[in-house]
């Protein structure tokens, strides 16, 4: 097997974002970790057939699928309600922000556990995972809607409007947290 | 005041991502058009809000596990080349280790039964064992349960859990740096296990106490790891490793 030099002069550079990723889609640093490992060796074994200029988009897809995996383990395993069906509709109305727990009880506490002025990173930890990751993906890596859509296996046009729908979902939530945040305040 | 302007389209805009006359229009209607425009800015405001939040920071060990990782895997290519997920696959299970690794021990425990079935020897069945035990070592979070450099620390612990004295030494000046030992069952018997490293590989040194006389070192293979076996002082050895057969029978020499 090729030495990991080349590779990891390829992909070690990514993985901080590549971590950032999986910890979104997971919302648990330590399920993040694992992911992150699997991917990297996973795509060290495919990286012979990798065949491209750029290695970004080939090697985030590659973390998003162990991140996927992770999580539909977790759920199986968990055999709770999950977080897609606690919402009515992917488009919907978010729930009640506690009925997230139920997918996952790591996740809230985690984020309970973050700067209560950091309201946009729970509002982000709320969103459905399909949601979630086009809008890191855009917001925190900066990344286009080609490369976006190359790495979640869909289209442009998907790219476009699941980013509108998970900002519309995101502005939602904050109005209402904010909301609740000034009630409190009096 | 309502907008009858799509909100994917104030999304793509601020993005950049609409096509250079769509993009035009569109700037046009925003400087008419309040309720667009304040949508624009709010996006943004959360957009820079989430950027400012950054990454979520990336614990430091992580860089050196997977460095470790990926030499191991260089160095053992056992698992065959995973296809690249390139796009959307059927949901794997996460645990794959684990899963590989039940897999590998049913498989293992079905090929010993074969042997046994077909009347295998002792001796194979021996050496199937002694090779599944090895296995097991590699795929489990740590293959010791006393971890040590030190021969001092380790020989003491096999101490009443096996009945008799192994051999311990540290060869790390001669390159087989001691990891430490763990007990483990061979043919329905306890043994001990010693663990050296040589480079990247792992070497599992099992001993048990036996009634035959002494013999010296004999080397086999069997799916590709070496077996290297020897009787001293009442003692049988077993070493097994995926280390070169010459290596091995050095570190027979040394021990």
């Amino acid at each position: 097997m090729a030495s990991p030099s080349r590779f990891e002069e390829l992909a070690l550079p990514h993985m901080e974002a590549a971590f950032n990723l999986a910890f979104w889609l997971l919302r648990s640093r330590s399920d993040a970790e694992d992911a992150v490992q699997e991917a990297y060796l996973r795509a060290f074994r495919a990286f012979d057939g990798f065949r491209g200029d750029e290695i970004r988009p080939w090697l985030f897809a590659i973390v998003r699928n162990a991140a996927y995996r992770s999580l539909n383990l977790r759920r199986r395993a968990a055999n709770v309600v999950s977080l897609d069906e606690a919402l009515p509709g992917a488009g919907g109305e978010p729930g009640p922000a506690f009925q997230i727990a139920a997918d996952e009880p790591s996740a809230e506490e985690a984020m309970i556990g973050a700067d209560e002025r950091d309201l946009v990173r729970r509002a982000l930890a709320e969103l459905p995972p399909a949601f979630r990751e086009v809008v890191v993906l855009r917001e925190i890596e900066g990344l286009g809607y080609r490369e976006i859509a190359e790495i979640t296996g869909t289209v442009v046009g998907t790219v476009m409007s699941r980013l509108a729908r998970g900002r519309e979902h995101l502005r939602k939530t904050l109005a209402r947290k904010a909301g609740k945040d000034q009630s409190n305040a009096m | 005041m309502p907008c009858d302007q799509p909100f994917d389209r104030v999304s793509a805009y601020i993005d950049g991502e609409l096509p250079a006359e769509e993009r035009r229009a569109f700037a046009l209607h925003l400087e008419t058009c309040p309720a667009c425009a304040s949508l624009a800015t709010e996006l943004r405001q959360i957009g820079r809000s989430l950027a400012a939040s950054g990454r979520e920071p990336m614990p430091s060990e992580l860089p050196s596990r997977i460095r470790l990782a990926l030499a191991q895997a260089a160095d053992r290519p056992e698992e065959p080349a995973a296809p690249a997920p390139r796009l959307r696959r059927w949901p794997v299970p996460v645990m794959l280790r684990q899963a590989a690794a039940i897999l590998v021990a049913c498989l293992v425990s079905s090929l010993a039964t074969l042997w046994f079935v077909t009347g295998a020897s002792q001796g194979r069945l021996l050496e199937q064992d002694l090779l599944s035990a090895h296995v097991r070592s590699l795929l489990q979070d740590s293959p010791i349960q006393v971890a040590s450099s030190d021969a001092h620390t380790v020989k003491p612990w096999f101490a009443g859990k096996v009945d008799f004295s192994p051999e311990v030494r540290d060869l790390a000046p001669q390159g087989f740096p001691l990891v430490g030992g763990r007990l483990d069952s061979i043919g329905g018997k306890r043994v001990g296990a010693l663990v050296y490293k040589r480079r990247l590989h792992l070497i599992n040194v099992f001993a048990w106490a036996t009634q035959g006389s002494d013999a010296a070192p004999s080397l086999s293979t069997r799916s590709g790891y070496n077996l290297l076996t020897w009787t001293r002082g009442g003692v049988a050895y077993a070493a097994v490793s995926d280390l070169d057969g010459k290596e091995l029978e050095r570190l027979a020499e040394l021990l």
